[in-house]
């Protein structure tokens, strides 16, 4: 270890490091995607699944049925479904492979671990996101015509993405050692998301439905899952080094 | 032993006040009228006699409820504190206290969806709604549980104690959202009656904290008898294996 006295100097390359760890991180998870396409085909299949069981579930709802007023608790249950199989997968690989302990065993902060693994959650669900949406629309509301703005929908499951892949990421390292691991990542991700999951149905719905101060209505929900992804982004980024260092 | 005798005082005061409070709540305290018939003007049929403003009995359990639901959101506070000390000195003594503070968080909140349910069966006809409040309620009893849940699916200690505090504080963080959200999203069914202007009067609000010092005292108590029986626990497993050596 050099003692160089010129710290303001040091903390620059430092900070460019983490920034170059971050990405390196990042990197590997996308290459070993690329490579395999094992996460988003059975992300992708699974949504597709789920879209068949709510063809079934509304199939005795006839015509007169307005898909819309569920249409938003419909594409979120598909895609927390889908994002609990793809965390669970994100470190299966990890743990399965000892790329976690190699990764622990590197001169890397943890956070800087923490944010990776979290961003890269975070693509491979806009993706399936990106995939799912306009199924989705062609599929169930074709027929109908969106009562609200349609930006406000990709704007509220991106916020929403968001953390699901913060917190997710954190439930997910939890669960990958323990026992029964994709029923343990459920049991902890249900309730603790359960807030943002309100919160971002109901901007959904917003944008979906429209009516009466559908605007005013969609920016408290957004500010609303705003305000949980900030506290408990903060909070799974203090608690992360703990979890991985167990 | 000191902490011995305030639990034996704690115990007392526990049964004196929710005694108290008990007796004070059907006794002293006004009682509420039914709010249904005040607003519609109507009445009920009382035995044979038209009663213009019958008494909310129903209304009662809230002194009870309240407290109970208050006191379960205080030990809670105390898994995700014992949890945290734990992370900073790795004591195992904190893991356990932690967890027996879980324990009694389990109790409490059942016993707040017990109560609710029915005064919920008895005020709005039904066993359960999807109403913001008892959502969030329900949710605290998943998050409680699946802490249990993670605890048996671990099997090193050290490591189980870790993702036990860990989901302990975040569980403690996420359960207030989980209140404030749901009190954000416009609600008629619950009644909010601390903070309201004219909610409570000076007998009923006597009643109810009497009432609650009670509760957090039961919660205490039992919290201090769990915590010595692990602790004599402990000294029979140490005394075991000293005998074995």
């Amino acid at each position: 270890m050099p003692s160089a006295p010129a710290t303001a100097a040091k903390a620059r390359p430092a900070r460019k490091l983490s920034w170059r760890q971050f990405r390196a991180i990042l990197r590997k998870d996308i290459v070993m995607e690329l490579r395999t396409f094992e996460m988003l085909t059975s992300m992708g299949l699974y949504t597709l699944l789920t879209l068949a069981i709510y063809a079934i579930a509304l199939s005795a709802s006839g015509n007169g049925f307005d898909v819309r007023l569920i249409a938003a608790g419909l594409l979120w249950l598909a895609f927390i479904f889908t994002s609990m199989l793809g965390l669970n997968r994100s470190l299966v690989h990890e743990k399965d492979q000892g790329c976690l302990e190699a990764l622990l065993l590197s001169p890397v902060d943890r956070p800087v671990i923490f944010f990776a693994k979290a961003v890269g959650n975070l693509i491979f669900l806009l993706i399936v996101q990106v995939f799912t949406v306009p199924l989705f629309f062609l599929m169930f509301l074709s027929s109908h015509a969106i009562g609200g703005q349609f930006w406000m929908i990709p704007l509220s499951l991106l916020v929403g993405a968001v953390g699901v892949a913060g917190v997710g990421t954190l439930l997910a390292t939890i669960s990958v050692n323990t026992r029964g691991r994709d029923f343990i990542l459920a049991v902890l991700f249900v309730p603790l998301m359960y807030p943002l999951l309100l919160a971002a149905v109901g901007a959904t719905s917003a944008g979906v439905l429209g009516g009466q101060s559908y605007v005013a209505d969609f920016w408290r929900d957004m500010a609303l899952a705003g305000g949980y992804d900030v506290i408990m982004l903060l909070a799974a980024y203090g608690l992360y080094e703990f979890v991985i260092g167990a | 032993m000191d902490k011995r005798r305030l639990t034996y005082i704690a115990l007392a005061a526990a049964g004196v006040l929710t005694l108290t409070g008990f007796l004070l709540a059907f006794f002293v305290a006004t009682p509420a009228q039914t709010i249904a018939t005040l607003s519609t003007g109507g009445g009920r049929l009382f035995g044979g006699v038209f009663v213009s403003h019958p008494i909310d009995f129903g209304q009662k359990i809230f002194y009870f409820h309240v407290p109970v639901a208050i006191t379960s959101f205080a030990v809670f506070f105390f898994t995700a504190y014992f949890g945290a000390r734990f992370l900073i000195t790795r004591d195992p003594a904190y893991d356990v206290k932690a967890r027996i503070a879980a324990e009694v968080t389990l109790i409490f909140v059942l016993l707040t969806m017990l109560t609710g349910d029915l005064w919920t069966r008895w005020a709005w006809g039904v066993w359960w709604v999807w109403e913001p409040r008892l959502t969030t309620y329900f949710i605290l009893t998943l998050l409680v549980v699946a802490y249990f849940v993670l605890r048996a699916s671990v099997d090193d200690d050290e490591r189980r104690a870790v993702y036990a505090a860990v989901f302990g504080i975040i569980a403690f963080i996420d359960a207030p959202i989980s209140f404030a959200i749901t009190r954000l999203v416009p609600s008629e069914l619950h009644p909010v009656v601390i903070g309201v202007p004219g909610g409570l009067d000076g007998t009923q609000l006597a009643a109810f904290l009497i009432a609650m010092f009670g509760m957090l005292a039961f919660g205490f108590v039992i919290y201090q008898l769990r915590w010595r029986e692990e602790r004599v626990k402990e000294r029979i497993e140490a005394l075991k294996s000293a005998l074995e050596d």
